[in-house]
């Protein structure tokens, strides 16, 4: 009878305790990123920017007066269990806006919840496009503001031949899809472009590696990857050890930024080149004052997370541009409300590192596109600086119907 | 016989009690009390419960294999995912003009160019046209995964492929599909699958009330595919069975083609575990091929060993348990739930080989042993749980 | 010194004492068509000037210039590393920073007309930030123009891959401008890869000559050559000349066609050899990945699906052993690259140590429920998964190849990877190393008794206890040499077992479990298999083949290729 009395008189405290940490005025934001299983390599990142984030806003006073709470949930790499974290957060924990999802099957997988419950959702990862939903902003690069750039810049270098090669996924497909599209319309022949795709995890480039050293032999070609983080270490050690370099067969990847350079071996990689909008190395007064700040924020930073070797990347960025474009608007409309939110985002403009970002109508961003070249310290050169592109989700509208 | 019985009444008693509850406590509770009372049951927490009994649906099919027969399946989910895929194939056609691109056709089949590859049909894979019936798309939830299994099982067993090589291929088997799935040229969506569904027979996906329906429909469900092993259990048939879980030869050489008992039991079982899916994926509102993931049936296997495999309560005990427990630990100690479900495993099997609803029988065994050599030895305390005291009877040759 | 270190000597000669040595040596040693204005002051206009086509014509020149200054000039103008010093009096100075930064980042600027560094009224060097200058902007077409000069440039680099690499690139432009500089290099030329390159862009650049019987000739030296790279033009001239005979001499398309002929043997012979190693490379992996699970799962009956995570402590260790290194040595030093050989024996005690754990924990309670012990050992896997994912983060960790591992040999136009060599030799070693155990020691005799019959082994005075423990350790040992060597071609991630764990349990299963020489038959069926699909369905469609032709072989022969023949019906 005594250990009930004290387990109950226990369960009355931290109920008490709980209540008291209530009476602040916070404010609630979910955030949905993998902390488990296969994408936990790249999504942890992205939960350890918005608490970041989070704080910065917080030491400035919150959003409307409110502190932000954040509300950590790990849908483990499992895309049911995303469909379910997002239904807890709007429901359970009532969350006024949700950072999260870094694959195109998770963001699909939460897109039903987030229109059923009309939530909020920011997502920061460049992808395929071909989707608008009116409960997503999506803060991620967009195929004509990664891609198109990248293939341009390629073509002016006197590219001739074209090797698309990628995980298969949807992302590759459909960039893919248009690039091929998009090479056709500069006049690059079938025969030049070869589309390639590899399954996830894959460890074994040998015959692909080989097949890309007799398409280069003739020299101007060029590898367009859209392989997913993990492959990339075995297709660049094949790559290197195969005698190809950037010089003779330049690759441009679309998923490889600074935070993934932490997990390879650079050194293979130099010359290879990145299109993002944003690069650790820009140098504006913006972009030094995050990173100084960021590393700062690591130093005190709450367990749980890494803090030797940070870096910053473009997905990380965009996720807190998001963090501050929904601040704004939280501001301009004077609530919390999703659909007054959603209003006052349209047209938003926020000075990001990158240099200022606006909120279209079509719930994505105009950012300026660079392109870089990888250096061995994992970091990228920038060598060309592309200015303000408008992102297009709709293929059809960037290069018109067939 | 006795015994049977009295387990019988205990097992109806509880029965009652647990499918009264779900199938008409909870579902009132949710549609008659406002949403802030407290009595009032969220259609989350509804459905959460019925992506559980799902779960459980397929723990039951799992424990019919590996509890009753022998035959450890590392391939399960394949089953419970193709039968996702043929209802979400109907779902995914009965969204309509209401995907990204306003058109009839499936958002994906839109983007990857389909109207090129079938102009014929104006895009849709000529495989997909009969699942715009809901009779159709209903029929192959059941003889698309039987059909499957009855090759597959048919194969397998007339060479006489048995423990081990028999697990490890239904892992072969489930991989292999998975990788196929996740091609985009096989015309089921890919790495992303099927999702954004809107309706279902005509009734709004969204709506409590559809929620409610299909949250009966999945204990039902699980009801019926409990009824149906209990009463093979106790029939003839289920007697071979375990006779042939416990030693398939001498049951071979008493006559009985073990291999067509085996093949049915496989072919049934994938029928229950393809309906479970079925009805996950309107209310999960995703199917894509990482379901079929040799991770998943791993888990699944998991579900039955904790729960306790061989009765065919444990199943449904371990699959709502570890869910839940999943639910819990991935919303309020993410970085530790692999430690947890890891933990879970290794502590249930070494120690608690009849998993939780074989405690009881253990603590017992425990005690009357412990009360033995304390009689002959009062000296000795004895409180260490050695694992090699908790001989299996069943394991014994 | 001139051939091994010649460029990076010039160039602190050149900084030390600048222009005047520098053409002394320009007019000295090298060059003897020198033309009439100094290159220097060239580039020094063109990089001042703002027109486009002056600016190229200027460039063009400089491809006789011997003067590394140049090279470096161009170099970094290309990569935006050329800015302009104010002098005062409308006088710009291009100048370029020294790569020796101090530690605010700020490094000296050197002027490209002197090679000498800028300074201040008294004479003191000033110091730069690159983030504080404008570079000089290019614009493609002029970056394209350095980029062709580089290269005629790079035909004379001390580095011959530099020369070979040149050589073919500008074969491809067909500019006959650029023969003499072929020829020139050709007969100073030793190696014989890049004589070979330099034959071929000379043959190459003759193609499009005006001169039929220069074509011709061309067409049959380039067969004689078996060049890859011309392949697409030499098929591009047979049917242009099929097409209209009378526009070449005759006898083109017939020498076309022999030399595409030659050409395409010469390509399907490479094919041929190429896919063969890769076999034998993929097989190899598959071997020493599975070989350690030949040992805990075929002999001692154990489902160890945490086989998997046994490679990844063995990678894991490797990456500890190359960090050790690392600080001990420094990074890319010759002391860094002997790490590898100390990771081999590091991992495999590692790995072994956790598996002895790992039995006298768990195992040693399941052997007698041998289908139990796949879930326990599952388990077992989830926790070291995210142990690895605490302790060294979940994202992936970096493994630099030791130098003796990078890089390759070519024969006959296919490469062969070092690393892949090693993996191969690797392989083989293992499985010698593993038969010699089993067949010829004690230890080896004891695991075959209680394999066949552990009671029986037991009653003949065999410690089962710690033959099984030493089994287990000794396959996991060598999962996690495995990881050590798979460190060298791909990933080191927490979930770097999972993408193994299948592959091994096929080959195991497919080669009779039992049986060693069943796996390594297994593996190379398996490799070789999946190499040669894979051309033809592509990487997803080869895997999904080669799974589905093992589950119908299996059906086949149920206990896999070599099968081990017992009396008893169960088992």
């Amino acid at each position: 009878m005594k250990k009930y009395l004290i387990t109950l008189a226990v369960c009355a405290t931290t109920l008490a305790g709980s209540l008291i940490g209530r009476a602040e005025d916070t404010v609630k934001v979910g955030i949905l990123h993998s902390l488990s299983g296969t994408m936990a390599i790249s999504e942890t990142s992205l939960k350890d920017v918005l608490l970041f984030t989070f704080d910065e806003i917080n030491a400035k006073g919150g959003v409307l007066g409110k502190k932000i709470e954040p509300v950590i949930v790990d849908p483990a790499s499992n895309w049911p269990l995303f469909a379910e974290k997002a239904e807890q957060l709007l429901v359970k924990d009532k969350v006024a806006v949700v950072f999260g999802c870094w694959t195109s099957v998770s963001r699909k997988s939460v897109l039903p919840v987030f229109e059923k419950y009309n939530g909020m959702l920011f997502y920061p990862v460049q992808y395929e496009g071909e989707e608008l939903s009116k409960n997503i902003f999506y803060t991620a690069e967009a195929v004509n503001q990664q891609a198109i750039p990248a293939v341009d810049y390629m073509l002016a270098d006197g590219k001739k031949k074209f090797y698309l090669l990628g995980s298969d996924y949807v992302y590759p497909r459909t960039t893919n899809k248009i690039l091929k599209k998009y090479l056709k319309s500069k006049g690059i022949p079938d025969a030049d472009i070869v589309e390639i795709y590899t399954p996830f995890g894959h460890t074994d480039y040998q015959t692909i590696v080989s097949e890309i050293k007799k398409f280069s032999a003739g020299g101007s070609a060029c590898v367009i990857s859209t392989l997913n983080g993990d492959t990339n270490v075995p297709f660049f050690k094949e790559f290197a050890n195969a005698g190809l370099t950037s010089e003779n067969c330049p690759v441009v990847s679309f998923s490889l930024s600074e935070d993934e350079f932490r997990s390879l071996p650079t050194k293979d990689l130099v010359g290879h080149l990145g299109c993002w909008t944003y690069f650790m190395s820009l140098d504006t007064a913006e972009n030094k004052v995050f990173v100084a700040d960021f590393k700062k924020w690591l130093v005190t930073a709450p367990s749980g997370v890494e803090k030797k070797n940070r870096v910053t990347c473009s997905p990380m960025n965009l996720s807190r541009t998001g963090v501050y474009l929904w601040k704004q608007a939280v501001e301009k409309a004077g609530s919390f409300d999703v659909d007054k939110v959603r209003e006052a985002l349209y047209g938003q403009k926020f000075k990001a590192p990158e240099g200022e970002v606006t909120m279209q109508e079509n719930h994505h961003l105009i950012n300026p596109v660079f392109i870089g070249e990888t250096q061995a310290n994992g970091q990228f050169k920038i060598i060309k600086s592309l200015g303000p592109v408008a992102g297009e989700p709709f293929s059809d509208k960037f290069l018109g119907k067939d | 016989m006795s015994i049977k019985r009295l387990l019988s009444k205990t097992e109806t008693i509880s029965l009652c009690i647990g499918f009264f509850v779900i199938l008409v406590v909870l579902p009132f509770l949710n549609a008659f009390f406002p949403e802030n009372h407290p009595l009032h049951v969220s259609a989350f927490t509804l459905t959460l419960l019925s992506k559980y009994l799902c779960y459980a649906v397929l723990a039951l099919s799992v424990d019919l294999l590996w509890g009753y027969t022998g035959l450890l399946s590392l391939g399960q989910c394949l089953f419970f995912s193709l039968g996702g895929y043929a209802l979400g194939m109907y779902l995914m056609l009965k969204i309509g003009p209401r995907g990204q691109y306003h058109t009839n056709l499936p958002d994906f089949m839109v983007f990857l160019e389909f109207p090129k590859r079938f102009p014929e049909t104006g895009g849709l894979p000529p495989h997909w046209i009969p699942f715009q019936h809901f009779w159709f798309a209903a029929a192959a939830v059941v003889w698309v995964p039987a059909l499957v299994a009855l090759i597959f099982g048919f194969l397998a067993f007339r060479s006489r492929i048995k423990g081990v090589y028999f697990s490890i291929l239904t892992q072969a088997l489930t991989y292999a599909a998975c990788l196929m799935f996740f091609r985009n040229d096989f015309t089921f969506g890919g790495n992303n699958g099927l999702t954004d569904f809107k309706e279902i027979l005509g009734c709004e996906l969204n709506a409590p009330s559809t929620r409610r329906a299909l949250f009966i429909a999945t204990g039902l469900l699980l009801l019926g595919s409990y009824l149906l092993c209990r009463w093979l259990t106790i029939t003839r048939f289920g007697k071979i069975q375990r006779a042939i879980r416990d030693s398939e030869n001498r049951v071979l050489f008493s006559g009985y083609a073990t291999a067509n008992f085996k093949l049915f039991v496989f072919v049934l079982a994938a029928v229950i575990a393809s309906l479970g899916g079925a009805l996950f994926v309107p209310q999960v509102g995703i199917i894509n091929p990482s379901e079929m993931g040799t991770d998943k049936s791993l888990e699944a296997v998991v579900w039955v060993a904790v729960g306790g495999r061989g009765t065919l309560i444990g199943p449904i005990l371990g699959a709502i348990g570890v869910n839940w427990l999943k639910s819990y630990a991935t919303h309020s100690m993410p970085e530790y739930w692999n430690y947890i479900l890891g933990g879970l495993f290794i502590v249930m099997t070494v120690f608690f080989p009849k998993g939780i609803v074989g405690i009881p029988g253990q603590v017992r065994a425990l005690h009357q042993r412990w009360a033995a050599t304390h009689e002959t030895e009062p000296a000795i305390e004895t409180g260490m749980v050695a694992p090699v005291i908790v001989a299996n009877p069943e394991e014994k040759p | 010194m001139m051939i091994t270190d010649g460029f990076g000597f010039l160039k602190r000669l050149t900084a030390v004492f600048g222009r005047q040595f520098c053409l002394w040596l320009a007019m000295s040693c090298m060059v003897p068509n020198a033309q009439g204005a100094e290159p220097r002051a060239l580039l020094v206009e063109a990089m001042t000037t703002n027109d486009l086509s002056a600016q190229i014509a200027l460039i063009q020149k400089l491809t006789d210039s011997p003067d590394p200054l140049i090279a470096q000039a161009l170099a970094a103008w290309r990569q935006g590393g050329v800015y302009l010093y104010d002098a005062g009096d409308n006088l710009k100075v291009p100048f370029l920073l020294d790569a020796n930064a101090d530690a605010s980042g700020k490094s000296r600027g050197i002027q490209i007309a002197t090679g000498e560094s800028i300074k201040d009224a008294a004479g003191q060097p000033l110091l730069f930030l690159p983030s504080d200058l404008t570079a000089v902007d290019t614009t493609s077409k002029l970056r394209k123009a350095i980029k062709t000069t580089l290269d005629v440039l790079a035909l004379s680099s001390p580095n011959s891959n530099f020369r070979r690499d040149a050589a073919s690139k500008l074969g491809q432009a067909q500019n006959a401008e650029y023969l003499p500089h072929f020829e020139a290099r050709l007969a100073s030329e030793k190696i014989p890869d890049v004589r070979k390159a330099l034959e071929e862009a000379i043959a190459i650049t003759q193609l499009a000559s005006d001169k039929p019987e220069v074509r011709l000739a061309a067409v049959k030296k380039l067969g004689e050559l078996r060049s890859i790279p011309a392949l697409d033009l030499i098929i591009k001239l047979e049917a242009a000349a099929k097409a209209d005979e009378k526009a070449y001499p005759s006898g083109m398309a017939a020498a076309a066609a022999g030399a595409r002929k030659i050409i395409e043997q010469h390509i399907a012979f490479g094919t041929f050899i190429g896919t063969c190693f890769r076999g034998l490379s993929l097989s190899a992996v598959l071997l020493v990945a599975a070989i350690g699970l030949a040992i805990t799962f075929g002999l001692m009956g154990i489902i160890n699906m945490a086989h998997g995570e046994m490679i990844m402590i063995g990678a894991y260790s490797a990456y500890i052993a190359q960090n050790i290194f690392v600080k001990w040595f420094g990074e890319g030093t010759s002391g860094f690259n002997w790490y590898f050989v100390a990771a081999l024996p590091l991992s495999f005690i590692t790995a072994g140590l956790v598996g002895v754990l790992l039995e006298r924990g768990i195992i040693r309670f399941l052997y007698k429920r041998p289908l139990e012990s796949l879930l326990a050992t599952w388990g077992v896997s989830l926790v070291l998964q995210q142990a690895m994912r605490a302790i060294f983060g979940a994202a992936n960790v970096q493994v630099y190849s030791p130098s003796w591992l990078s890089g390759n040999i070519t024969y006959a136009d296919v490469t062969f990877a070092y690393n892949r060599i090693f993996v191969i030799g690797f392989a083989v070693a293992i499985v010698v190393f593993t038969w010699l155990l089993l067949t010829k020691t004690s230890l080896g005799l004891q695991v075959r008794a209680l394999m066949q019959n552990r009671q029986m082994a037991a009653c003949m005075g065999v410690r089962t206890d710690r033959v099984n423990m030493a089994t287990f350790a000794f396959g996991s040992g060598l999962a996690g040499m495995a990881g050590a060597c798979l460190s060298q071609i791909g990933n080191i991630g927490p979930s770097l077992g999972q993408s193994h764990i299948v592959d091994c349990f096929m080959v195991v299963v497919l080669g009779g479990v039992g049986n060693l020489f069943g796996t390594v038959s297994a593996a190379l069926g398996i490799g070789v298999t999946d190499q040669v699909l894979q051309p033809h369905f592509g990487a997803v469609l080869g895997k999904i083949i080669v799974l589905s032709a093992i589950i119908l072989f299996l059906q086949w022969r149920p206990a896999g290729l070599f099968a081990t023949r017992g009396r008893g019906l169960e088992g």
